[in-house]
């Protein structure tokens, strides 16, 4: 399958792994906000990956292959590296998120069930890295009452940097979906195949449950 | 120096630091001296708010100068670590590779160094979960076309293991090798490819 060729078309056949993970990579890249990880499926295809490098090497080494065989080994393993560009791709989205909002992450244990454990661990060593870089550069100089990292002072954002779900983003539907609020109180009913530009808010639970994919 | 100096002008100039560094797309030097009289200044208006008697439209002034000067000292060292984040995997996480640059070194803060070694500490561990099948620091720019590439050797790297046996890289020639064994020498500049 190619790899730039989005699975916009094809719901009717059932998704292969790799065609699901293509589209859970597309739907992390758009959203503001950090979405459930997909670690079964994520750890199906790493074992996928590994046996077939394994079966590679095998044939590549024995030497009654014949020329259309390592023909083949050369696309399989070319595919193998295709592969591994998206997995790495979702992951580094994933941990760019996670640095970003680290104090948030950290403060909501709801944000961090949709983490997998080293993700959350990373999230951890990060926030409390930034604390430390805070506290040694700045903070331990300043007067006691100034070393809080949690101000809320008024008319200024708050200093945890959460997820902007108002954002806009483009939602195709998979299949015909249950209404869904729009902000100003109208209702927006998706058939299937169509395409909408709305708030990220509007259509996160559509996003979580797979009805509808971001594009 | 003008004597008209206002609460907050101190911190406003590491403001336009990190912004010309932004747009400019450069690290510039650690400007530990700017930091330190921000610093002081939050102390000299924490004595002027502690000696006040009663609320007056003075402390509104004091109060909101120090909540700005401490929001840009902060905005100034996380733009500081963002752009060290993105320098660190810029070069696929080769931390030897960003600390014995003397140029980059002398630009750091010591905690910036500590950050950035602790830092490197933590990607490092999320890696080895995967250290089986992937280098999740490999380069995300560009989707693998080919399997092969040619390259041509920029600076020597020594002997590396590749498919072929291992191959010693010398400044100057070329090869015809697998891109995954090579990879992280093109990004960290050592290999270009041709």
């Amino acid at each position: 399958m190619p790899l730039g060729a989005p699975p916009l078309f094809q719901e009717d056949e059932q998704e292969t792994p790799l065609q699901q993970l293509i589209r859970y990579w597309t739907n992390e890249r758009h959203a503001p906000d950090i979405l459930p990880t997909e670690e079964d499926l994520l750890s199906r295809l790493l074992d996928h990956i590994r046996s077939q490098s394994e079966t590679v090497q095998l044939l590549r080494s024995d030497p009654s292959s014949s020329e259309e065989e390592h023909f083949r080994i050369m696309l399989a393993q070319t595919e193998v590296e295709r592969v591994k560009f998206v997995v790495r791709s979702y992951l580094r989205i994933r941990l760019f998120k996670i640095e970003k909002f680290a104090r948030y992450i950290m403060t909501n244990p709801e944000v961090q069930q949709r983490l997998s454990e080293s993700e959350v661990d990373h999230a951890r060593r990060f926030a409390r890295l930034t604390d430390q870089h805070f506290y040694h550069s700045v903070l331990q100089s300043l007067p006691e009452s100034q070393q809080t990292l949690d101000d809320q002072p008024p008319f200024v954002p708050s200093m945890v940097t959460e997820p902007d779900k108002t954002r806009a983003v483009f939602a195709h539907a998979r299949q015909n979906c249950p209404p869904v609020r729009l902000p100003d109180g109208t209702a927006l009913k998706m058939q299937k195949g169509h395409i909408s530009l709305t708030p990220y808010s509007v259509v996160e639970q559509l996003v979580t449950r797979g009805e509808v994919e971001l594009v | 120096m003008a004597d008209t100096r206002q609460f907050g002008d101190l911190a406003t100039q590491l403001i336009i630091e990190s912004r010309r560094s932004a747009l400019a797309d450069n690290l510039l030097k650690y400007n530990d001296n700017l930091v330190r009289s921000v610093i002081r200044e939050q102390r000299d208006l924490e004595k002027l708010m502690d000696g006040a008697q009663e609320v007056s439209p003075a402390i509104l002034i004091y109060q909101t100068a120090i909540v700005r000067n401490k929001r840009c000292l902060l905005a100034y060292h996380k733009h500081r670590t963002d752009q060290l984040r993105d320098m660190y995997w810029a070069v696929g996480g080769a931390l030897p590779h960003i600390l014995s640059n003397q140029d980059i070194r002398s630009k750091l803060s010591p905690h910036e160094v500590d950050f950035l070694r602790q830092y490197s500490a933590s990607v490092m561990d999320y890696r080895a979960g995967f250290s089986n099948e992937l280098d999740i620091t490999a380069s995300i720019t560009h989707p693998p076309k080919d399997l092969h590439v040619l390259v041509r050797v920029v600076r020597d790297c020594g002997v590396i293991q590749t498919e072929l046996g291992s191959i010693d890289f010398q400044k100057g020639q070329r090869f015809m090798v697998r891109r995954a064994d090579i990879e992280h020498l093109i990004v960290q500049g050592f290999l270009e490819e041709v």
